[in-house]
């Protein structure tokens, strides 16, 4: 380790990273931004990054996040256009569709952002719900524009909203909550996974929060609240006394204290790092800004990524790229296109298959998301979408993307991927090593850097994010 | 036995191991050694049967007139049960099964079910692979617990692998450990089209060294990744089974994870379905097909394993959600029942059957009773073969049941 976590002064840590001659602000730096708070950035777009400073870049991102988050989700036409296939798979395809094309330029014209659909995938993450069981792709598409709308609003209202959200309902059995059988899966998950974290709440709690939310149904993929089924009497929950229905019930979870220290914790451990938990002293000024700002995300996201401990040594390099960052992350740095209902199952291969998170706790990230099996496919994944007869690079081939950048020399082209792919740099042996593979390489120039570009990404370096 | 040697040249090729000398990468070496040490602990393949296997004609009372009586089109005759003794014999469909017994390698484990039995295929295999009802919280199962009190500190290998299409059984469902559902082997081989991609990776992904535990995670992850893609490439290229197995998809499964266990690999629990046992309607030929189908495919696994000298470390388990009425219906099919057989096959059991035949005159809503719990097999199998203390996996101590040697 090269700091003790534990040691860190809160205060440098989440105070405005301001860029000295011993770290300046350069491409690889905002490679790391890019990483972290989408899916990576092509070479033009960090030229230009480089350009701002890092505390008007955050502040950009999240603007740009937060006005394409109240765009009409009704306009997007090929949303509509997997949608009528009816099919959870063809809907994770539109989502990468979306995370590959968002542009970090932001603008009028945007009407998504990468900041936007990473916040939305750690939401889906966080709120997970699971397509097989719900089975209806419209139901899911809702929730997906739901947690989009509200990705980095407030905190309160989107718990309200996924509480009467149809796909959730379903997930966790919410419909067959009847007066005299009140189901306590949601009432629990609102606790344990949702808001509090384990440890914050009683059996108790559960079964009277359970109670608030009988008769809330599902009727023709809408919510409907159920009179008859409504359990009218005074509940008590979390030392809270009254006659509470579901919204009020919500509310009495919303105004504990543990709620912002746990989404803090969540947000540190999503963009900052995967280990160790992030100690309390830490997540306190955090926990504070979100209380101080009424539960709203926008400004904690905002601070954690123009932060000192944000482009620190603590952090840089010290999670381990998900799946999607992974695939996603490639094709976007080398302005590529593909076949991305390939990468979708690709995707499921190694772990990850958005809309279908292994269980309600959604997906566990850091070391989860590596065995002898993930590894295997990550580098076989992509060995396929480098190879792949639907996949272009900068609209034609990587020796295309290599010219247009100005980085046809072995040499050259190593150390322009290396600053805009990894986020520890490789050292000298090792990209002597990556210049040999691409010069003893077979095939047309193109092949070669295939090769050359899979075997980076096959290296254990190349999974740290 | 793989010798470090061998690995490394496996690996990354006889020149790549001359010419590194001794700057081989530490991440791969650790791999290596750890690749050769002598493997010998206990592996457990479970095989589902879905659907609800009839336990009736599986194992037939042949002799009992209430069951010829309560089945007249599909009771199994005196004259074509394979004899097990002189009461009860398997379908004659299940020559495999008869042979495993004959050798000692089969423990029938009669009666075996649970109290208030569900009827619903979903509710019932949830019941086994949970030991929950419905009323409790159940997100993880029995081998998924067994996983998380089993973890070591070096969770590299694979401690499971759900071999097949279908969706992964909750049984293998935990809080902490992801276990791989494979639909082929193919998940397990690097594609390297150059023939170079492995070697180049060994070299250029061990020179950064580096304290850092997260990296060194990685590295050695990488380390035993690539260690078993040459593994099962060499097996699977050499691979010679002990036997020919039959060409239906269980035995070609149970030869995968023959395969895998030959190539090395730590992994202690695979897991397998067979699904089509729900025959309601014209039971006798499905039926027929899909115990030939089962025990060809355990006889051919069982003896494969021999022959690569795993036997005596692979034990396999049979069960079904439930066993099926005693009654035949009016369409020569048989409806959901509750209590059945189940198998245990390998060199280690007591061979035979174990417990009574439940009584077909002491119904419980038309369907034979229990007397042995699920749960009980499970505890014999935790406690005696996988060395783990059953009690906090199952939610309760069970009574072992003698069909392992001790």
């Amino acid at each position: 380790m090269p700091e003790d976590i534990g040691a860190i002064d809160p205060n440098w840590a989440w105070s405005t990273f301001k860029p000295s001659t011993e770290q300046p602000w350069n491409r690889r730096l905002a490679a790391h931004l890019c990483r972290r708070a989408g899916f990576g950035a092509t070479s033009r777009e960090l030229n230009d990054l480089v350009k701002q400073s890092p505390a008007e870049i955050a502040h950009a991102f999240v603007e740009n996040a937060k006005q394409a988050s109240q765009r009409d989700p009704e306009t997007d036409s090929l949303a509509t256009a997997m949608l009528a296939t009816g099919n959870s798979q063809n809907l994770a395809a539109w989502w990468l569709h979306r995370m590959l094309n968002s542009p970090w330029s932001g603008g009028e014209a945007a009407s998504t952002s990468p900041l936007l659909e990473k916040l939305t995938l750690f939401w889906h993450g966080h709120f997970a719900t699971g397509a097989e069981k719900v089975d209806d792709a419209e139901m899911m598409f809702t929730q997906n524009q739901l947690l989009r709308h509200h990705a980095l609003g407030n905190f309160g209202a989107m718990t309200q909203e996924i509480s009467r959200d149809p796909a959730m309902l379903i997930y966790l059995d919410s419909t067959t909550n009847r007066k005299a059988h009140p189901n306590e899966n949601y009432a629990r998950e609102v606790m344990e996974l949702f808001c509090l974290g384990e440890g914050n709440y009683t059996e108790g709690d559960i079964q009277e929060l359970a109670r608030c939310f009988s008769g809330w149904e599902v009727r023709r993929k809408k919510f409907r609240f159920n009179k008859y089924q409504h359990d009218t009497g005074v509940k008590t929950i979390l030392g809270k006394s009254g006659k509470f229905g579901g919204e009020e019930g919500v509310n009495v979870v919303l105004n504990q204290k543990a709620l912002p220290r746990f989404i803090a914790r969540k947000l540190i451990r999503f963009f900052v790092f995967d280990e160790p938990a992030a100690p309390e002293q830490l997540v306190e000024p955090l926990a504070r800004l979100l209380r101080q700002s009424e539960l709203r995300i926008g400004p904690v996201v905002e601070r954690i990524l123009a932060s000192n401990l944000f482009y620190s040594q603590s952090t840089v390099g010290r999670k381990v790229r998900s799946p999607v960052e992974l695939g996603i992350g490639l094709l976007r740095c080398l302005h590529g296109s593909t076949n991305l209902e390939l990468v979708a199952r690709g995707l499921e291969e190694i772990g990850q298959a958005v809309f279908y998170p292994p269980n309600v706790k959604g997906w566990d990230g850091g070391r989860t998301w590596i065995n002898t099996s993930t590894l295997l496919g990550r580098s076989n994944l992509i060995g396929q979408l480098l190879r792949h007869e639907t996949t272009r690079f900068a609209g034609n081939n990587l020796e295309m993307l290599a010219q247009q950048n100005g980085v046809s020399a072995s040499d050259k082209l190593v150390a322009w991927l290396d600053e805009q792919l990894l986020a520890v740099p490789f050292d000298g042996t090792a990209r002597a090593g990556l210049i040999d593979v691409v010069e003893t390489a077979t095939g047309n120039k193109s092949q070669r850097i295939a090769e050359l570009i899979h075997t980076m990404s096959t290296v254990p370096q190349f999974h740290l994010a | 036995m793989t010798t470090r040697r061998s690995f490394l040249t496996q690996t990354i090729g006889t020149s790549a191991v001359v010419s590194l000398g001794a700057a081989v990468p530490e991440f791969l070496l650790q791999a290596g050694v750890a690749a050769s040490q002598p493997n010998d602990e206990t592996i457990l393949v479970m095989v589902q049967l879905s659907g609800g296997n009839d336990g009736l004609n599986t194992v037939a009372p042949f002799t009992q007139n209430a069951y010829r009586k309560a089945r007249p089109t599909l009771a199994v005759q005196s004259s074509d049960a394979l004899k097990i003794d002189s009461s009860y014999g398997f379908h004659p469909a299940a020559q495999g099964l008869s042979r495993l017994l004959e050798e000692n390698r089969l423990s029938i484990i009669q009666g075996v079910g649970y109290a208030n039995p569900n009827r619903s295929h979903f509710e019932s295999m949830d019941i086994w692979h949970t030991c929950r009802r419905k009323t409790a919280v159940r997100t993880d199962g029995w081998l998924g617990r067994y996983l998380e009190a089993n973890q070591s500190g070096q969770a590299l290998d694979l401690p499971a692998i759900h071999l097949g299409h279908e969706k992964q059984p909750l049984a293998l469902s935990s809080q902490s450990i992801r276990v791989p559902s494979v639909k082929s082997l193919d998940r397990f081989r690097l594609k390297d089209q150059s023939k170079k991609l492995s070697e180049a990776v060994t070299r250029i992904g061990g020179t950064t060294s580096s304290g850092d535990d997260l990296l060194g995670f990685v590295q050695s992850s990488t380390g035993s990744a690539l260690s078993a893609s040459q593994q099962i490439e060499a097996a699977s290229g050499n691979y010679k089974p002990g036997i020919t197995y039959p060409d239906s998809g269980l035995a070609q499964k149970l030869k995968t994870v023959a395969q895998l266990i030959d190539s090395g690999l730590k992994t202690r629990i695979y897991y397998v379905t067979l699904d089509g046992f729900d025959t309601h309607s014209r039971q006798a030929p499905a039926h027929a097909a899909l115990l030939r189908e089962l025990s060809g495919a355990l006889e051919s696994f069982v003896t494969d394993l021999n022959e690569h000298g795993h036997g005596d470390r692979v034990l396999t388990m049979s069960f079904s959600e439930f066993g099926r009425r005693l009654k035949e219906n009016a369409s020569e099919g048989t409806d959901h029942g509750a209590a059945a057989p189940v198998f245990l096959a390998g060199n280690r059991v007591a061979p035979g059957l174990i417990g009574k035949h439940p009584s077909l005159t002491d119904l419980q809503d038309g369907d034979v009773k229990f007397h042995t719990n699920f749960r009980q097999v499970y505890a014999t199998i935790l406690d005696k073969w996988l060395g783990v203390e059953s009690a906090p996996i199952l939610g309760g101590k069970f009574a072992s049941v003698p069909a392992l040697q001790s």
